[in-house]
């Protein structure tokens, strides 16, 4: 995986974009630097970070500096050509070439001037454009194969952040922050090294305040970062404030509270006011003294200039070229120190970027391994042993249990009790600490991930929709074309066939979510079931799916999932002794052991928490029972 | 793959040019008018100086280095000096002015939107989504004070920068200002053509760049989804296909704008060529001097910023009238509940409640609820059941008044209710959601919401009296736990016992709830059984009702079907009619004691969502 190849691809791949139509997603045929496994770059020094992150794209990238040199140096050219313009033409009344020609020449430096720039942005955005391009694929991929683990402990907002607008800073860095600086160090050295050549004391007194003006920007733009920082953190407040406030709405009108909450939205918007004046106060102190600093160094070349050229140490054509030059020199410089304080957030952002990419990724595959022809579905848990990562507490202690191939087992208890933390073991999403889980007949380390998911279908108490048609997220996990007929199919056996047909305006092809139709608790489960249908595992997982439903739609969820656990061994976590009733085994749970098991008949006739759980569950029952049987139905 | 996401965005862009809109932006100046004059009349003066600094360099080669006069050169110099110090304390005023300016008009529009959307009724945030408004109130008031302001401001120096220069141009050689007069068009169209097609690139990368952000969201997300059904390799196929069109669409927009300048200026040059040649052969019979070449040869160089700024302005007005209309339609923005010029307050609801033909529709067309009829006396408890889009929640937000009926009228105590004012209702409307919603901040800030003078004392008698104290107690912080955005740190149950105290502490005459339907632990259900009735006791009462406990105690059920009453009465009323009611009641219980394949399809069809 790890190629590092700097192959004639480096110069030639940039300006050919044939192979990047887009149409091509198998990974074969992408050029070696495009599978440069990132994870290379990852150092403790940032800027060598920075530097790896770069492999693939280095020469173009430096062919981007050169091509600014160039340019700078046509525009230091063109005013050493007005400056022999004047001293013949004008001063000494000489005619070397004939003045069109003069003309043309000065025409010409412009369009080289203008070639190499465009040259040098077109190379850098390749450049920063392409790395981007890899690192923001090599995110994606990273974040769906990190571990459960780093999942829970990562907030998604933190993660979507560094996955975007961190790598978005890590390509300005590239295409805008250090090409800046690189024009600014350019324009300094090259013009700064032509004065030298005019005049050498010229020179030197024509950069006397410029360690000034770079100390002064550097720390005026720190400063100023700081500030803006704290500027946005109260826009964030405001946001937030304004967000609780739109989705309280009903909560803020049934109370009468807007002018409460005008007050509150007052404090933060009056605060963001402030913080802004504060940033605005120190822009409007640091321009004007920054810009009669570069005025007076400039008015002080100019003097000093202008002397010597009446006392004839220098022509009057040198004197123009310098005047234009130390322009160049002076106003760019001013920005030298934004550049530094952006690069160095640019910093900040590889770091972030890098603590990602270094994470370990979850093997989905083993090597050697050969899938069984026909997977039963026997699974054992001898003495398993389980605790978070990071965490003492044991969240499943000495858990062992047989399930044969099509049994249903139940999981009951309290929340917290190990419930789904002992069914997510089985895809491995976890990996226990102690004893053995047994997949028929042989520990389950032995399979590869990629493989038990393969056979495990989950369906989870809220589904997770993507937001695309249904049609594709009935068929999301199939990894094989898909007849419109066994879509159908499994819709139908998932009882939400009808539904789809007759209320989604698309039928399977109408949108779901955020940007599409709302669907209700009760309907995406359905889908999920379908979906988990259509997979056909050998393993079947149900997380309480009753729990986001109205009690209409109960009955239509249970008809679909008697379908689907037909055949298949299942794993039910339910709160409700109801929904277990017709388990084979039902484990009862307490803080991570297994305190009772058995069937339903079994548990009932012995004294503990079963029993109990049932005895409250159904004392309203059978008052039902007694109120039904004074009525009597028609 | 981009079908799978709608094109939301387009809508920003596609608004048309307004006038209206313009004069109406600008119009956001006028209570701070003289911030507006002072910064316009320092930036005209700022960039005077600017061309007037050309015109002394060009002095001080023709005056003091060509003439030899030391005297002269000292002369110019120590003008120079002090405009520059002058120009220095000018460029302090119009930073300063804009900025506060911006920050005013921002604080303005942002103020004026909370204040607008706190009035607007429940039917505007239902067909608008809290992102949109969210962005009407960040983003857009941002662009929108950003034209007025650093927008103006650019405008205004580019073009007394142009119009100076012209000035002093023509002032050393009128023939070869004409010549500029020619070009200068030419390359501010060239600018402006450029410009637009640049932004064009730009809002595409954008575009993608929200699909890209879509993207990772759904993966984080999703992750328990994708790794359980083994899609890793499909979902990184799809995703680069998405980074292929960023790259395609970013490297097009840097490669263009990188185009920009050098393509402007190679234009430029053309005039600077002219000049030298002009100037080659002039010279000679005092048609120019050196220094006014110079000076020539600098105003045209300089001018393409003015002309850069103008071609930027110019394109990012566009998007901010397009923020300023969208700001302006949530500003014009009518609420659909408006209190009658003669409301007022009768002091207090205990009073019946009835609906007379009521009929109601969100949208035309589609009614609710239909010639709706139903009395329900003082401290009477009402449980609502009956399928979802049956028309149970669209009855409680009309007691509420969050909508009016579009016919019939609903009276509270023998008067129509929109006789009073939306806060003599709401106010005395106690409301626990099915999804209660908690602030950010402590338990007690949430509580004290129900009544802003509630003592710490009054607080937790309220949690007492509906059993929340208990668990509040068991915290960390107690009463100062923080329970974090939207209460997200506290479990469905332990809100709603908070939203049942903080409706307590409110004292309401009429009591409304949406039972959770989501699984909440034994001991917190009983503990809000017993909260809602401490609520009920004596008021009236509005159960969307999930629980059996609950329907069974109320005093009359209601079953709504598509907008209308099909069954009402007591339990035992409803039960012996062997209707709607008792099949879901029995559905519910039977089903669960007995075996599930006897379940007739036909009932459970007959309910389905």
């Amino acid at each position: 995986m790890a190629v590092v190849t700097l192959s004639n691809d480096e110069l030639h791949g940039e300006l050919d974009n044939s192979s990047d139509n887009g149409s091509d997603n198998n990974f074969d045929n992408i050029p070696p630097r495009d599978a440069y496994d990132l994870k290379e770059t990852v150092s403790d020094g940032r800027w060598r970070g920075l530097w790896r992150l770069m492999t693939g794209y280095r020469l173009t990238y430096l062919a981007a500096i050169v091509s600014l040199a160039f340019g700078t140096a046509a525009r230091t050219a063109s005013f050493l050509l007005v400056a022999y313009f004047v001293d013949t033409y004008l001063v000494a009344d000489e005619k070397p070439f004939a003045l069109p020609l003069l003309a043309l020449a000065f025409v010409l430096l412009a369009a080289v001037q203008g070639g190499f720039t465009f040259l040098s942005g077109k190379l850098a955005a390749s450049t920063s454009e392409g790395v981007t391009r890899r690192l923001r694929n090599y995110m994606l991929d990273q974040i769906q194969r990190l571990t459960f683990s780093y999942h829970d402990h990562m907030r998604t907002g933190e993660l979507i952040q560094r996955a975007t607008s961190d790598v978005d800073a890590l390509r300005r860095f590239y295409a805008e922050q250090a090409i800046d600086t690189g024009r600014i160090v350019m324009l300094f050295t090259i013009n700064f090294g032509a004065l030298l050549y005019i005049n050498w004391r010229l020179a030197l007194i024509s950069v006397v305040v410029i360690p000034l003006i770079l100390i002064m920007s550097f720390f005026f733009f720190r400063k100023v970062s700081e500030v803006y920082e704290r500027y946005q953190e109260q826009e964030a407040v405001l946001s937030s404030r304004l967000q609780e406030n739109l989705s309280g709405v009903r909560v803020v009108k049934a109370f009468a509270r807007q002018p409460y909450e005008e007050e509150k939205f007052e404090e933060a918007n009056s605060e963001m006011y402030r913080r802004g004046r504060r940033m605005l106060m120190m822009h409007s102190l640091y321009w004007p003294v920054s810009d009669t600093l570069s005025g007076f160094q400039m008015l002080l070349g100019f003097t000093v200039g202008a002397l010597m050229a009446i006392n004839g140490t220098i022509t009057v054509g040198e004197y123009l070229a310098y005047a234009s030059m130390l322009i160049w020199i002076i106003w760019p410089i001013r920005n030298l120190g934004r550049l530094i304080v952006q690069m160095s957030t640019g910093l900040v952002s590889f770091g972030r970027v890098a603590a990602v990419i270094s994470q370990d990724r979850e093997n989905l595959d083993l090597p050697g391994f050969t899938p069984p022809d026909h997977l039963e579905g026997d699974v054992e848990f001898c003495n398993v042993d389980f605790a978070y990562d990071g965490t003492d507490a044991q969240v499943l202690q000495g858990v062992s249990f047989h399930a044969r191939p099509g049994q249903r087992i139940a999981l009951l208890g309290a929340t917290g009790s190990g419930k789904t933390s002992l069914v997510n073991l089985l895809p491995r999403f976890y990996e226990y600490d102690g004893g053995t889980i047994l997949l028929d007949g042989k520990p389950l380390t032995d399979y590869p991930r990629g493989y038990l998911r393969q056979q495990i279908g989950i369906v989870e108490q809220e589904p997770f929709l993507f937001s695309r048609s249904v049609r594709d997220n009935i068929t999301f996990g199939v990894g094989r074309a898909v007849s419109q007929e066994e879509v159908e199919a499994a819709a139908r056996a998932a009882a939400i066939h009808d539904v789809i047909v007759t209320k989604f305006p698309d039928g399977y092809n109408t949108l779901v979510g955020e940007r599409g139709t709302t669907l209700s608790g009760g309907q995406k489960q359905r889908i999920a079931i379908a979906r988990t249908l259509l997979k056909d595992p050998r393993i079947l997982i149900l997380d309480d799916s009753m729990s986001a439903v109205d009690m209409e739609t109960e009955a239509l969820i249970r008809r679909a999932l008697e379908g689907l656990m037909a055949g298949r061994t299942t794993f039910i976590i339910a709160h409700r002794v109801q929904s277990l009733m017709s388990a084979d085994q039902i484990l009862v749970l307490q803080q991570g052991r297994i305190v009772q098991r058995g069937t339903h008949e079994e548990l009932l006739a012995q004294p503990g928490m079963y029993q109990s759980i049932y005895a409250a569950q159904t004392r309203m029952e059978s008052e039902l029972e007694k109120e039904l049987s004074h009525v009597r139905p028609l | 793959m981009s079908d799978h996401y709608d094109e939301f965005e387009e809508e920003e862009f596609t608004t048309q040019f307004n006038g209206r809109t313009v004069a109406r932006i600008i119009g956001q100046l006028k209570p701070h008018w003289p911030y507006a004059v002072g910064f316009l009349v320092l930036i005209a003066f700022v960039s005077f100086l600017d061309s007037y600094f050309t015109f002394l360099s060009k002095q001080i080669i023709d005056e003091g280095i060509v003439a030899q006069d030391k005297q002269a050169l000292v002369s110019i110099v120590t003008r120079y000096g002090s405009l520059i110090v002058i120009q220095a304390l000018a460029v302090f005023g119009f930073i300063y002015l804009t900025g506060i300016l911006g920050h005013k008009v921002r604080y303005d529009l942002r103020k004026a939107m909370f204040a607008k959307l706190q009035q607007l009724s429940l039917g505007y945030y239902n067909r608008t989504p809290i992102g949109w408004i969210i962005s009407r109130v960040t983003s857009d008031a941002d662009r929108v004070a950003e034209l007025v302001t650093w927008g103006m401001l650019d405008v205004t120096w580019a073009v007394t920068n142009i119009a100076t220069a012209l000035y002093f141009m023509w002032i050393i050689n009128a023939k070869l200002t004409v010549l500029v007069a020619v070009i200068l068009p030419v390359i501010v169209v060239v600018a402006l053509e450029f410009k637009k097609r640049i932004i064009i690139q730009y809002r595409n990368v954008r575009r993608i760049n929200s699909k890209i952000t879509g993207h990772y969201n759904e993966t984080i997300t999703g992750v328990r989804v994708i790794k359980g059904l083994r899609r890793e390799e499909a979902n990184l196929a799809e995703f680069s296909e998405l980074s292929g069109e960023i790259y395609r669409a970013g490297y097009r927009a840097a490669w263009l704008s990188a185009l920009f300048l050098p393509a402007v200026q190679l234009i430029a040059a053309f005039a600077v060529g002219s000049v030298i040649w002009y100037g080659g052969l002039q010279a000679q019979v005092g048609g120019i001097s050196i220094g006014g070449i110079q000076a020539f040869i600098s105003y045209i160089t300089f001018m393409l910023w003015p002309i850069q700024e103008m071609a930027r302005v110019y394109a990012s007005m566009q998007q901010a009238v397009a923020s300023g209309e969208r700001i302006f339609s949530l500003l014009d923005s009518t609420p659909e509940v408006v209190d009658k010029p003669a409301a007022f307050d009768p002091g207090s609801m205990q009073a019946d409640i009835e609906f007379d033909h009521v009929d109601f529709a969100y949208e035309e067309g589609k009614p609710v609820l239909e010639n709706f009829n139903l009395l329900v006396k003082q401290g009477e408890t009402i449980a609502l059941v009956g399928p979802t889009g049956g028309g149970k929640s669209t009855i409680v937000n009309l007691i509420c008044r969050f909508y009016e009926p579009t016919g019939g009228v609903i009276r509270i105590g023998d008067q129509d209710y929109t006789d009073f004012t939306q806060r003599a209702i709401q106010s005395r409307i106690g409301m626990v959601l099915q999804t209660p919603h908690l602030f950010s901040g402590t338990i007690r800030e949430n509580l004290r919401y129900g009544r802003l003078d509630a003592s710490d004392a009054e607080i937790e008698e309220a949690a007492r009296m509906v059993g929340a104290h208990e668990f509040i107690m068991k915290l960390e912080k107690g009463y100062d736990e923080e329970v974090g955005e939207g209460g997200g740190l506290l479990s469905v149950g332990e809100k709603q016992l908070i939203s049942l105290a903080r409706a307590v502490l409110a004292q309401p005459d009429i009591f409304i709830m949406d039972e959770a339907t989501s699984s909440v632990d034994t001991l917190t259900e009983t503990l809000i059984q017993q909260g809602m009735e401490t609520l009920m006791e004596g008021r009236t009462s509005f159960i969307i009702a999930h629980r059996l406990s609950t329907i069974r105690n109320a005093d009359r059920i209601l079953v709504i079907e598509n907008g209308h009453i099909t069954e009402m009465g007591t339990h035992r009323q409803l039960l012996a009619l062997g209707g709607h009611y008792y099949r879901l009641y029995t559905q519910q219980f039977r089903k669960d004691a007995e075996d599930m394949e006897e379940i007739k399809p036909e009932v459970a069809l007959a309910y389905g969502d």
